[in-house]
C-alpha cells in the first residue's frame, strides 16, 4: 500500500474513474436490493413461522375452532378500531389544518405589527432628531438673546449717564440764564427807574397846583383835549394799564415785547365816594411797590370787590392771588390748572371765586381757597378773551376769537346757549340786565340777557381791545386800536360818547385794557 | 490515500443481489420459494451459502439431498473462483438479481470440484495467497508469517471483517521503494470465448527502462486481442470487480488495491453487449 509521493494528473484520472465506478455499481448492484432482500428473508422467515404453527394446528383443528373464533372476532373488532382510529386520525388532520391556518394569520399579523413597529420606532428616531435640533436653535437664540440683553444693560447705564450730564448741563444753563435775567432785570430797574425819575422831575414841575373837587358826579362833557385835561377834569380816572403782550398773540401787529419781565403795579388812590365823586385825580406817577409777580408777562389784573385781593393772571398759566395790605402785596396763593396763558381775570360778587378766561380754549373757575379749578368749561373752538360772571346767579358768560359768545351754567357747568356774532370778541363786560361785548369789527354789541339777542350796537372808532363798565353801571370805557379810549353812556344810549386821545397813549397791542375807576 | 482506503472497502464490501431458485427437478414437499441473497463479491460461494440449503432442506426430503452445487442458465458455477468473478464472467450484464439455480442432484464431477467442508475453501484460499506472494516477494513475506496470521487472514475473509482481513493483508501488498513495485503481479484473465480456464503469466509492474506498466500494457502483452483497435468501437469489456478501470490504470496499483483477498487480481473480458 505503499506508493510513491509524487502524483500526476494523469493518475488521479484513472483513480478517480475507479472510485466512481465502484461507487456507481455498489449503488445498482447493493444498495437497490438489501433493504429488499432483508425484507423478503424476514417475510419468509414469519410465513414459515406461521406455516409452522399453522401445519402444527392443522392437525388439531377441532380444539381450535374456537380461538379461530375468537380471532376472527377479535379481528373484526380490530377492523373496527381501526376505522374508529382513521376516523380519528382525519378529525385531528382537520384540526391540525385549521390550527396551521390560525397560526399563520397571527403570524401574519405579528410580522405586520413587528413592521409596523419598525416605522414607528423610525418615526420616533426622526422626531428625537428634530427635537434635539430645534433644542440647539433654541440655545443658540438664548446666547443671542443674553448677548443683547448685555448690550441694553449697557446701553441703559450709558444712558441713565448721559442724562445725568444733561442734568446737570441744563442746571448750568439755568443758572447762567437766572444769572443773566437777573443783571437783565437789574438793567431793566435802572433804566425804568431811571425813566420815572425823569417823568416825575417833569411832572412836578409842569404840576404845581391842585385841582379843587366838585361834586358833580355826572360826566358833563366830553371832548378831546390834551393830556393836561384829562387831569383838570370832575372825574378822575386812574388809568391803570398793565399791558403786557404775550408773544402768542397775533403777531404779524404789535411791537412784541418779549418777556418782559416784571410789572411795575401802581398804586392806588381810592374813590372817597363810589358815586363818582373823586376827590382828586392824579396821574399815577410813582410806583408804590413793584413786585416780580410772574415769571413771564401778565395779562390781567383784577381787584376783588372787596379790595383786599388782587389777582394776576399772565402767560405763565397761573393766576397769583395777593394780599393788599397798607399798600403793599404779599403773595398769597397761586391757581393753576389752565394750560395755556390766562387772558382775564375777575372775581365773583362775593369775592370767593375766581374766574379766568384762557388761551386754551376754556374758562376756569376757581375756588378761593383752592389751587385746583372746581369748574372747567370747554367749548370754543379758539382762546378764550373774556369771561364774566353774569348779573344772574350761577351764569357765566365767555367771549372767545372764535367769533361766538356763551353762556355757561355753573351748576350744570355746560353751555347754555352758544351766539354767533360776525367777529371775534374781545371783551366783555356784564352791567345788569345785558351784555356788552367788543369785537373787532370797531363794534361794540349789546346784548340781551334773556334772550341774547342783538339789542344794539354801536361803531367804536377801531378795533375793540378792552371794555370796562363803571361801577354803576352807567359808563362804559372802550379801548379802541386807534389809541382813542372812549366812554359811552349806557343810559342814553345815545352818541354821547367821549373820547379821549392823549398824546404818547398808544394802543400798542390787541389786549390792552383800560379800567374805569 | 483516502481514495485508496474507499476503494479497498468498495471492493471488500461489494455485493450482487442474487436469486436462488431451487431446480424444478428437485423432488420437493412443498412448492420451494426463492431465496433472495446479497453474496459478497470477494468470497466463495459454498462458504456464504449455507442459508441457501437450510432454506431449500426445509422443503426436501432428507434423503434426497446430496452436496448443493449451483448453476447459471447451464452452466455450473466453479465455487473455487471468487463470486464476483463468476458473477463478472457470465452474468455481467443481465438483470439483476442474479438467478442461480440450485441444485442438490447429479452433481457434474467433471466441471465442478467436490466442497465437503469450509476447511476445503480455506485450503484453497490460502494456496491462493501463498502462490501469490510467491510472485510478489517469492514467498518471503507469507512464510515469515506465523500461522495465527494465516488463521486471521482466512476468518477476516470467513466472517467479513475488512479491518481484521487488512491487518495482515497490508503485510502482503508492502514492497521496497527501490523496486518500484511488486516482483511479478498476480493476475489471472479470464475469458468465456475460448476453453482455457484463465491467463496467467510472469508480469512485471515496472518496465526495465522504467516506465510505469498500465493495465493496457498487460492486456496488449497477455490479451492483445481485448483492445480495441484504433478507430473500432470496443468489442471486449475488461471487467474487474464489475467496473472497468481504464487501460491507463498502473498495474502496480490495481494489483494493491483491486486485487480479491487471495491477493489476485482476477481479470474477466467479456464481450460487450449489443442492444
Amino acid at each position: 500500500m505503499q506508493q510513491p509521493g509524487l502524483r500526476a494528473p494523469s493518475r488521479e484520472g484513472w483513480k478517480r474513474d475507479i472510485v466512481r465506478q465502484l461507487k456507481h455499481r455498489d449503488q445498482n448492484q447493493h444498495a437497490m436490493f438489501t433493504d429488499l432482500i432483508r425484507f423478503y428473508t424476514q417475510l419468509l422467515d414469519k410465513t414459515s413461522l406461521a406455516k409452522g404453527i399453522l401445519s402444527r394446528s392443522a392437525r388439531r383443528p377441532s380444539a381450535d375452532s374456537s380461538s379461530i373464533m375468537t380471532l376472527l372476532h377479535r379481528n373484526n373488532q380490530l377492523k373496527k378500531t381501526t376505522g374508529e382510529l382513521a376516523y380519528q386520525v382525519v378529525e385531528l388532520q382537520q384540526k391540525i389544518k385549521i390550527k396551521e391556518r390560525f397560526w399563520r394569520s397571527k403570524h401574519a399579523r405579528l410580522s405586520e405589527d413587528e413592521r409596523r413597529a419598525g416605522a414607528v420606532f423610525d418615526a420616533r428616531q426622526e422626531l428625537q432628531q428634530r427635537v434635539e435640533q430645534v433644542q440647539g436653535e433654541n440655545g443658540a437664540l438664548k446666547m443671542e438673546y443674553d448677548a443683547l440683553l448685555e448690550r441694553q444693560r449697557g446701553a441703559e447705564t450709558r444712558l441713565r449717564e448721559e442724562n445725568l450730564r444733561g442734568g446737570h448741563l441744563l442746571e448750568d444753563i439755568m443758572h447762567m440764564k437766572k444769572q443773566a435775567a437777573t443783571r437783565m432785570n437789574s438793567r431793566n430797574e435802572r433804566k425804568s427807574r431811571a425813566r420815572e425819575a425823569n417823568l416825575q422831575r417833569e411832572l412836578q414841575s409842569a404840576a404845581k397846583s391842585k385841582v379843587t373837587v366838585d361834586s358833580s358826579s355826572a360826566p358833563t362833557s366830553r371832548s378831546t383835549s390834551p393830556k393836561n385835561q384829562n387831569q383838570e377834569r370832575g372825574h378822575t380816572r386812574l388809568f391803570r394799564s398793565a399791558s403786557a403782550t404775550s408773544p402768542r398773540i397775533l403777531s404779524p401787529s404789535k411791537n412784541c415785547l418779549n418777556k418782559r419781565r416784571g410789572h411795575s403795579v401802581c398804586s392806588l388812590e381810592e374813590d372817597l365816594s363810589p358815586v363818582g365823586i373823586c376827590l382828586y385825580a392824579r396821574v399815577p406817577v410813582r410806583a408804590r411797590q413793584v413786585l416780580e409777580a410772574h415769571e413771564q408777562g401778565i395779562n390781567a389784573v383784577r381787584f376783588s370787590s372787596s379790595s383786599d385781593l388782587l389777582a394776576t393772571g399772565g402767560t405763565d398759566r397761573v393766576i397769583k392771588l395777593w394780599e393788599v395790605r397798607s399798600g403793599s402785596l404779599t403773595h398769597r396763593a397761586t391757581l393753576d390748572g389752565s394750560t395755556e396763558g390766562i387772558t382775564c381775570v375777575e372775581f365773583d360778587a362775593t369775592g370767593r371765586r375766581i374766574l379766568a378766561a384762557s388761551y386754551d380754549k376754556s374758562a376756569l373757575l376757581w375756588r378761593l381757597d383752592d389751587p385746583v379749578p372746581k369748574l372747567t368749561l370747554t367749548g370754543h373752538s379758539r382762546k378764550v378773551m373774556a369771561a364774566r360772571f353774569s348779573s344772574f346767579p350761577h351764569q357765566v358768560v365767555t367771549g372767545s376769537a372764535d367769533r361766538t359768545i356763551r353762556l355757561w351754567d355753573l351748576q350744570r357747568a355746560a353751555c347754555v346757549q352758544v351766539t354767533e356774532v360776525a367777529s371775534s370778541c374781545s371783551d366783555l363786560v356784564c352791567p345788569e340786565n345785558c351784555i356788552i361785548s367788543g369785537h373787532f369789527d370797531s363794534k361794540i354789541r349789546v346784548w340781551d340777557t334773556r334772550t341774547v339777542n342783538c339789542v344794539q350796537q354801536f361803531p367804536a372808532q377801531g378795533k375793540v381791545t378792552s371794555l370796562d363798565v363803571s361801577a354803576d353801571h352807567r359808563q362804559l370805557l372802550s379801548c379802541c386800536r386807534d389809541d382813542c379810549l372812549q366812554l359811552v353812556d349806557l343810559r342814553r344810549w345815545s352818541n354821547n360818547r367821549v373820547c379821549f386821545r392823549a398824546d404818547g397813549f398808544k394802543c400798542g397791542s390787541d389786549s390792552t385794557k383800560a379800567v374805569i375807576r | 490515500m483516502a481514495d485508496d482506503k474507499d476503494v479497498l472497502r468498495d471492493v471488500w464490501f461489494g455485493r450482487i443481489p442474487t436469486c436462488f431458485t431451487l431446480n424444478q427437478d428437485e423432488v420437493t414437499e412443498r412448492e420451494a420459494e426463492p431465496y433472495y441473497l446479497l453474496l459478497p463479491r470477494v468470497s466463495y460461494l459454498t462458504l456464504v451459502t449455507d442459508k441457501v440449503k437450510k432454506h431449500f432442506l426445509k422443503v426436501m426430503k432428507a434423503e434426497d439431498v446430496e452436496e448443493m452445487w449451483f448453476e447459471y442458465e447451464g452452466t455450473p458455477l466453479k465455487w473455487h473462483y471468487p463470486i464476483g468473478v463468476l458473477f463478472d464472467l457470465h452474468a455481467s450484464n443481465t438483470v439483476l438479481p442474479w438467478s442461480i439455480t440450485v441444485h442438490f442432484k447429479n452433481f457434474p464431477d467433471r466441471d465442478l470440484l467436490h466442497c465437503p467442508s469450509s476447511s476445503v475453501i480455506e485450503a484453497h484460499f490460502m494456496s491462493s495467497i501463498k502462490e501469490a506472494d510467491a510472485l510478489k516477494h517469492k514467498s518471503q513475506v507469507v512464510n515469515d508469517m506465523q500461522k495465527k496470521d494465516h488463521k486471521q487472514l482466512w476468518m477476516g475473509l470467513q466472517n467479513d471483517k475488512f479491518d481484521q482481513f487488512w491487518a495482515m493483508n497490508r503485510k502482503l501488498m508492502e514492497y521496497s521503494t527501490e523496486d518500484g513495485g511488486f516482483r511479478y503481479i498476480p493476475f489471472r484473465i479470464y475469458q468465456t470465448m475460448s476453453d482455457r480456464p484463465f491467463i496467467q503469466k510472469l508480469f512485471r509492474p515496472v518496465s526495465p527502462e522504467g516506465n510505469v506498466h498500465t493495465l493496457g500494457d498487460l492486456l496488449k502483452e497477455m490479451y492483445p486481442t481485448a483492445l480495441p483497435n484504433d478507430g473500432e468501437p470496443k468489442r471486449y469489456q475488461v471487467v474487474i470487480h464489475g467496473i472497468e478501470p481504464l487501460l491507463e490504470t498502473p498495474l502496480q496499483w490495481l494489483s494493491e488495491h483491486l486485487s480479491h483477498p487471495d491477493n489476485f487480481l482476477h481479470i474477466c473480458i467479456i464481450p460487450t453487449p449489443t442492444d
